[in-house]
């Protein structure tokens, strides 16, 4: 048990006796930038080749205590060159440190530990705070945007707390999940968006309630080298998130703000009424009938040529962004804090719809003794989600879809109309919806140094996460006529994900060339969802967010009735045992080895564990005699890995053939088969190389990045392609034969272009090249494997998530029909499923973004460009708003239609009968290249002017600094896409569908475009 | 000291390994973990138990069956008709369409269900075996009959039925298949309907028993043509059922077929419990018209044929309560028992294959079926020695009116267009098109590449 485990971690590091340490000196000083020789904060000052160490106070001032031994006192900090000082004979030390462009001696989190930057192995992208509070995106993971090479970040719709697809170097997986692992403070936290399945056309993100605020940096694994660690969860990359932590020195405050006004970034346009009719008039007329096309809705043509209702204007707005930030960092030798507070509330432009987050934390680091260290990281953070339908569930969906503009809002006895359609603004007004989520995490942690470099740590980690999904629905939504007021209803669940580790990390420095680390570690994780078997409900005129005495007693006597029970509905759990050697010699040859074994829940009982090890080496060429006269090169470094990690994202308990009972079948129980059970289940493998050139040129005003990757993923996990005459429509197991390739390049650069006392100009970007190829999938066909409802497939010789569509070729001009291809590139005239081809890719060639930043005196001016060429966007609701007339509505680019002989037209002749377009069975089934598109884009997504008040303006009060901000997202967008905002990634069914169809549309919100201000106050 | 460091960390380090193997086990709460489970006779008994209620649910008889077989047969009207009712009704469904895809995986999961209980049936005691083992081999057949008929060309359509017919599953697994010959699959089903008579109780309870099968037999030969056997088999529930104490009978009146508890017509009947189960929903979803007019409605030739004087059954049609619109008023209830197979049925199967056998003493029978339902619909009894011939064409209009909404039709253009080489389909469509059959779904292509899909479209 981990409990155990837990405790007997604990026991041990209490039975270590506290060993004294003999014969210490003690250093103080001062540290100062050496440009203006203001007092550096933060910077960590530490003896070289031993252990411990301090950070400078908020003054700059340090003191340390040190074996007498020490002969060379290590000073490092983020945007500075470190620099090593002699101590021989000094007791006082003010030391100057030099601001670097490319910070090489950074520390990088690595996942049970950092390193300097300079000598990481791995492929390890690092995105400061700043830039991750720097747009009022609906959740942080969407700010990674354009900042990190190999990190496509699709942001969801438009939709307030909307998640976003994050794929590192592509995706190799088909049903288990294609996500990254999330690490906060080193806890793997639940970041599944299927909690609440697909619900009102929007996944729940969990990751939604983080406050970016507390972000420090997100370091983001990508390869087998540095994802290794993480074993049977690294194959997608982890993401590890480290909070801020305290600093020393007196209290300092900072108080940020943010206001600001959102709208939608891209939408599509529809017809209006008269127009509509008129469209539907001539498809009736074209279908051989004459007098006046039948109406939806039951309305006439009088009736509905009154109307011409523009729903997507009833139901849009201008949202207000308001934001609110405080915290609190101080330290003094036995104590470091950092306590923030924090409330936002992104009102999206849907009325109705927004995203309030409050948060809560405080990080503590207590030195007990010189080599005894107690940490403490708690936070709490509260999201509530406004919610309202989208999409498909209707809501800003029915405007896109089957609210009419020939449909009025009122009949005119003033009731709602709502013939044809469920009338969203009735549906708006009439009910309600409300999403919270609390997360709890927790972190205690004890570092202990019982001899010179060796560090024992024990942690224990909770994330907890309450769930309330509360509706209500009024008497007049539901049609009760007997008196009662309306339905309030929740859903609740909870969710708790413990784990606990032990690592050992030993530093042994045989001789002057050579350094080692030596890491091992163990680790058990265990995760539990309850939740109750059905919804609370009561008859009542408020939803049980505003009554909650109410809610208590209805749960409570249900409950008591025994009609509900909060039960456990999924649980599972990993025990581990890693480790991890580094040696460098002679500061330029760096080696890394690391392994991991995993066992868990999830896998069967025929492969409980798992092992995946990883190497990987540096070469610091800039470090050989040879390179150490090249005036310009600054730094070279050449480095690769090679390792094997897994992907075991899948449901808990998928292994076991269950059965549930049923209720009474005639007087007597039943049992349903639930699934065909697989004892063999295991993770997916990827085998993964990794070879990249790190440099820094010209007095290290140009420094980049660039590396090729290649992996290869077999073993799929896969919970699809059975056949239907099983009885089932999945079945989980690893797919036979199934081999998928990510291969890419990936190139980063920063170049400062101006770099002057008063003015300076950067310039940087990244680009990316994934090139995701299907190797095989074993004896499955085109179609075993499907995105969805999204007509995406996997299939040999193509990306996953290929579009496979019968190809459109154009109307043919004397009888207005649509013209195909059939599968051997022939014309024909008839439609066939039998007709698709692969024909385009969901996965754009390149990704990436580039930045301009512009200093002036106090002014900065940042844009920050994030682009996708190539791939394919398929609009999957285009076949009802610009295919066969039915009662939707119609896109305005229909308009350029076939009407009479001789006519050149990019649309066919209207119709309203699928025989019409011959070959066709229903409207469904109108999936062409018609509607796929070319998914390339260029976005503005940050336009951000600073400007920092010159200190000298409070000279005399406790403030330190202020700056004020003016932020645009979104504000600009280029693509040919007519369906709206090209960046798309919709509501998923599941992972798989996750993994197959972004950039597959489906009634998508747009995006949020907001121009935002405030101020930043530090004091 | 620092030995019992390493000797408490060594401790520690065995006790979280031996530990280990049990905290990696997670069983789903509330689920019963299969292997382990049916070691009992009792839980072999509850999946037994659940399959009869995937039977009747909305998917199989509880309405899907009738709905889609009322779609793609001649008694609707469904010119309004969209998506998957649209193309179902216009014979050309595709590989997609999950109402149809949907209805075919169900009746399949009531093969794995039945081929689960016979797996596991050493786990039942003597007393209990046949049964058991009859009645899971029932709900195999009648399930493949039902699909068969849906998914591939009639019976006869080919003379030695060597056609493609539907996968045959025996053995509950998720290895990929072929489809088998009509032949075969018939064979199949005729070998466990024949096993389950035999094995079954001649009363069983809500659940089936021997004249469940024997009446399944008579159908099954009845739509393979095969008159003699049809006869003998829908004779042998019929003498029970003319049988003082049998619990199933000849109702007196019409309107008693759907209805709580009024009728004793169901052979196998799956009566509703009302708040528990209620069978028949979806059926009456779609037909039932007191209270909105319903998707589906039928045609003005279908309403011509009860048009005949005094006949009762013209109530079961209403062509005044919605313009323009011919209504079913038969499953106007807010519940009703659902019938999975009526001695109305078979005593239409007795009287048509005592014709077509022509025999003296058969004919006689056969004529007397016939009456009793045309007494039974307040209309003149046929006189004694009406021909064989005219006996046939009788039989088959009553059945055709008693039967409306049941989804029977489709199968009679089938059976008859093989027996008399003649189309009946008064859409115009040759009873064997290939948009006359449903497509099979995707998902059999999709995980055995070898296999082959029904030929599309060309019915209209």
């Amino acid at each position: 048990m981990p409990h155990k485990l837990l405790v007997g971690i604990f026991a041990l590091l209490l039975a270590l006796p506290l060993t004294s340490l003999a014969q210490n000196k003690t250093i103080t000083g001062k540290v100062t930038n050496e440009k203006d020789g203001t007092p550096l904060p933060g910077i960590s000052v530490t003896p070289k080749g031993g252990s411990g160490g301090t950070s400078t106070s908020g003054e700059g001032t340090f003191s340390i205590t040190i074996p007498a031994s020490t002969e060379v006192l290590v000073f490092s900090g983020v945007g500075f060159d470190s620099r090593d000082v002699n101590i021989a004979g000094q007791s006082v030390l003010n030391v100057t440190l030099k601001a670097t462009t490319i910070n090489l001696n950074e520390v990088v989190v690595i996942g049970y530990g950092t390193q300097r930057r300079r000598e990481v192995t791995g492929a390890i992208s690092k995105v400061s705070g700043d830039k991750i509070t720097a747009l009022p995106t609906p959740s942080f993971e969407a700010s990674l945007q354009g900042r990190a090479p190999g990190v496509q970040v699709i942001q969801g719709s438009g939709l307030a707390g909307s998640g976003s697809v994050v794929r590192i170097r592509g995706v190799g997986s088909i049903s288990a999940g294609g996500d990254p692992l999330y690490v906060v403070d080193g806890v793997p936290i639940v970041s599944d968006p299927f909690l609440r399945k697909n619900d009102g056309g929007q996944n729940q993100n969990p990751l939604a309630t983080i406050n970016p605020n507390d972000i420090e940096s997100i370091e983001v694994l990508k390869d087998a080298g540095s994802a290794g660690i993480y074993g049977s969860r690294g194959a997608n990359g982890v993401i590890l998130i480290t909070t801020k932590k305290g600093k020393s020195g007196k209290p300092r405050f900072n108080y940020n703000n943010r206001f600001g006004f959102s709208t939608w970034a891209v939408r599509q346009k529809f017809l209006d009424g008269p127009e509509w009719l008129q469209m539907r008039q001539e498809a009736w007329e074209n279908d051989g009938h004459t007098g006046k096309a039948p109406l939806p809705g039951g309305l006439t043509w009088d009736q509905a040529t009154k109307n011409n209702t523009d729903w997507w204007d009833l139901l849009t707005r201008t949202g207000f962004i308001n934001d609110h930030n405080l915290s609190m960092t101080a330290g003094n030798n036995w104590l470091k804090s950092y306590v923030a507070a924090s409330y936002g509330k992104d009102e999206s432009y849907i009325k109705g719809n927004a995203f309030e987050r409050l948060s809560l934390r405080g990080n503590f680091d207590f030195q007990v003794l010189k080599n005894l260290k107690i940490m403490l990281n708690t936070a709490w953070n509260r999201g509530n989600n406004l919610r309202v339908p989208a999409a498909w569930a209707g809501g800003i969906g029915d405007a896109m879809q089957n609210a009419l503009p020939i449909y009025p809002v009122y009949n005119a006895d003033g009731t709602y109309f709502k013939n044809g359609m469920t009338n969203p603004v009735f549906r708006r007004e009439e009910s309600k919806w409300r999403n919270t989520e609390n997360k709890y995490i927790g972190q205690f942690a004890v570092e202990y140094q019982p001899i010179k470099d060796l560090t024992l740590r024990a942690t224990a980690n909770i994330d907890y996460t309450t769930s309330f999904d509360d509706r209500f629905e009024s008497a007049l939504h539901n049609d009760y006529t007997d008196g009662r007021p309306g339905i309030a209803k929740r859903y609740y669940f909870n969710a708790s994900n413990m784990q606990g580790n032990f690592t050992a990390t030993y530093n042994w420095n045989p001789n002057e060339n050579s350094r080692f680390s030596f890491m091992g570690g163990t680790e058990a994780q265990e995760y539990k969802r309850k939740a109750y078997n059905s919804d609370i409900f009561a008859y009542t005129d408020k939803p049980f967010w505003k009554n909650k005495s109410l809610y208590k007693h209805v749960r409570d006597s249900l409950e008591a009735s025994g009609a509900r029970t909060l039960g456990e509905v999924d649980a599972w759990t990993f025990v581990s045992f890693f480790g991890r050697i580094n040696y460098t010699l002679k500061n330029r040859y760096v080696l890394q080895v690391l392994g991991r074994a995993d066992g868990s829940s999830k896998f069967g009982p025929n492969n409980k564990y798992g092992f995946f090890p990883a190497a990987s080496a540096a070469w610091i060429i800039t470090e050989e005699d040879f390179a150490k006269n090249i005036n310009w090169l600054r730094f070279l470094k050449l480095r690769a890995s090679y390792g094997v990690v897994g992907n075991a994202d899948i449901p808990s308990g998928a292994y076991y053939s269950k059965l549930s009972p049923g209720d009474l079948f005639n007087g007597n129980p039943t049992l349903y088969p639930d699934n065909i059970g697989n004892p063999d289940l295991k993770w997916e493998t990827m085998r993964n190389v990794d070879v990249a050139l790190e440099f820094s040129i010209l007095n290290n005003r140009i420094s980049g990045e660039v590396a090729y990757y290649r992996k290869t993923t077999i073993d799929q996990l896969l919970n699809t392609g059975i056949m239907y005459n099983t009885g089932f429509k999945d079945a989980w197991r690893n797919l036979d034969g199934g081999k998928i390739q990510n291969e890419g390049i990936e190139f980063s650069i920063t170049a400062k272009v101006v770099d002057q006392k008063d003015f300076s100009w950067t310039v940087g970007g990244n680009i990316s090249r994934n090139s995701n190829k299907v190797i095989s999938i074993g004896q499955l066909t085109a179609d075993a494997v499907g995105g969805g409802s999204n007509d995406t497939r996997i299939i040999p010789g193509y990306p996953v998530g290929t579009n496979y569509l019968v190809r459109y070729v154009g109307v043919d001009p004397s009888d207005g029909l649509p013209i195909w291809l059939d599968v051997n590139g022939k014309t024909t005239k008839t439609f066939s499923l039998d007709h698709r081809v692969p024909v385009g890719s969901v996965i754009p060639d390149y990704v990436g973004g580039f930045n301009s930043n512009w200093s002036y005196k106090g002014f900065d001016l940042g844009a920050l460009f994030t682009f996708a060429i190539g791939g394919n966007i398929y609009d999957g609701a285009a076949k009802r708003q610009a295919g066969v007339i039915t009662d939707w509505v119609i896109r305005e680019d229909l308009k350029d239609r076939w009407r009479k002989p001789g006519d050149e037209a990019k649309y066919p002749r209207l119709t309203m009968n699928t025989s019409t377009y011959a070959g066709l069975s229903s409207e469904w089934q109108y999936n062409s290249t018609m509607f796929l598109y070319s998914a390339s884009f260029l976005r503005l997504r940050e336009l951000t002017l600073n400007y920092n008040f010159p200190s000298t303006m409070f000279k005399n009060s406790r403030i330190r600094g202020i700056k004020a901000f003016v932020t645009g997202m979104n504000l600009l967008t280029f693509s040919k896409f007519p369906g709206g905002d090209p960046e798309i990634a919709r509501d998923f069914d599941n992972p798989q569908d996750r993994n197959m169809s972004p950039n597959v549309t489906y009634l998508t919100p747009p995006q949020q475009k907001s121009v935002s201000f405030g101020v930043n106050v530090n004091f | 000291m620092k030995h019992i460091r390493i000797y408490l960390f060594i401790l520690i380090a065995a006790t979280s390994l031996a530990a280990c193997s049990k905290f990696l086990e997670r069983p789903p709460k509330g689920k019963l973990e299969e292997s382990e489970a049916l070691k009992t006779e009792e839980n072999v008994l509850a999946v037994l138990n659940g399959t009869y209620n995937t039977l009747a649910g909305g998917t199989i008889y509880g309405g899907r069956v009738q709905i889609i077989s009322e779609l793609m047969a001649d008694n609707l009207d469904g010119q309004l008709l969209s998506e998957d009712f649209g193309e179902i009704y216009r014979r050309k469904t595709s590989i997609f369409g999950d109402y149809k895809g949907d209805y075919y995986k169900e009746a399949y999961l009531i093969v794995y269900k039945a081929n689960k209980v016979l797996q596991y049936l050493v786990n039942v005691g003597a007393d209990k075996k046949d049964r058991v083992e009859g009645e899971a081999k029932f709900l195999r057949a009648v399930a493949m009959f039902e699909v068969v008929r849906f998914f591939a060309q009639p019976y006869g359509n080919t003379t030695d039925n060597s056609h493609l017919g539907i996968p045959i599953r025996l053995v509950p697994d998720i290895k990929p298949n072929d489809r088998s010959t009509v032949k075969e699959v018939y064979a199949q089903i005729l070998s466990d309907l024949g096993d389950a008579a035999r094995l079954l109780p001649a009363s069983n309870g809500e659940y089936a028993s021997k004249y469940a099968a024997l009446a399944f037999l008579a159908k099954v030969h009845f739509q393979m043509n095969d008159f003699a056997k049809a006869y003998d088999y829908a004779n042998e529930v019929l003498v029970q059922a003319e049988s003082a104490g049998s619990t199933f009978s000849f109702d007196p009146t019409i309107d008693t077929r759907w209805s709580l508890g009024q009728s004793k017509e169901g052979i196998l009947l799956i009566k509703n419990r009302t708040g528990n189960f209620e069978p028949g929903k979806d059926l009456r979803d779609r037909f039932r018209s007191d209270v909105r007019l319903p998707i589906l409605y039928f045609n003005n030739q279908t309403y011509s044929q009860f048009l005949r004087p005094n006949d009762k059954r013209k109530a079961w049609l209403n062509n005044t309560k919605y313009a323009d619109k011919i209504v079913l008023t038969k499953y106007n209830h807010d519940q009703f028992d659902l019938p999975i197979v009526h001695v109305t049925e078979i005593k239409l199967i007795r009287a048509e294959a005592a014709a077509e056998l022509n025999d003296a003493q058969k004919l006689t029978v056969g004529l007397k079926d016939i009456n009793d339902i045309l007494q039974r619909a307040g209309l003149d009894k046929l006189l004694s020695g009406t021909s064989a011939a005219l006996i046939i064409s009788a039989a088959r209009r009553e059945r055709e009116e008693e039967m409306i909404g049941e989804g029977n039709r489709i199968n009679e253009i089938k059976r008859i267009g093989v027996r008399n080489n003649q189309n009946i389909d008064r859409r115009g469509s040759p009873f064997n098109c290939n948009g006359f059959i449903l497509q099979f779904p995707n998902n059999e292509k999709a995980g055995n590449a070898n296999f082959v899909m029904n030929a599309e479209g060309g019915c209209l």
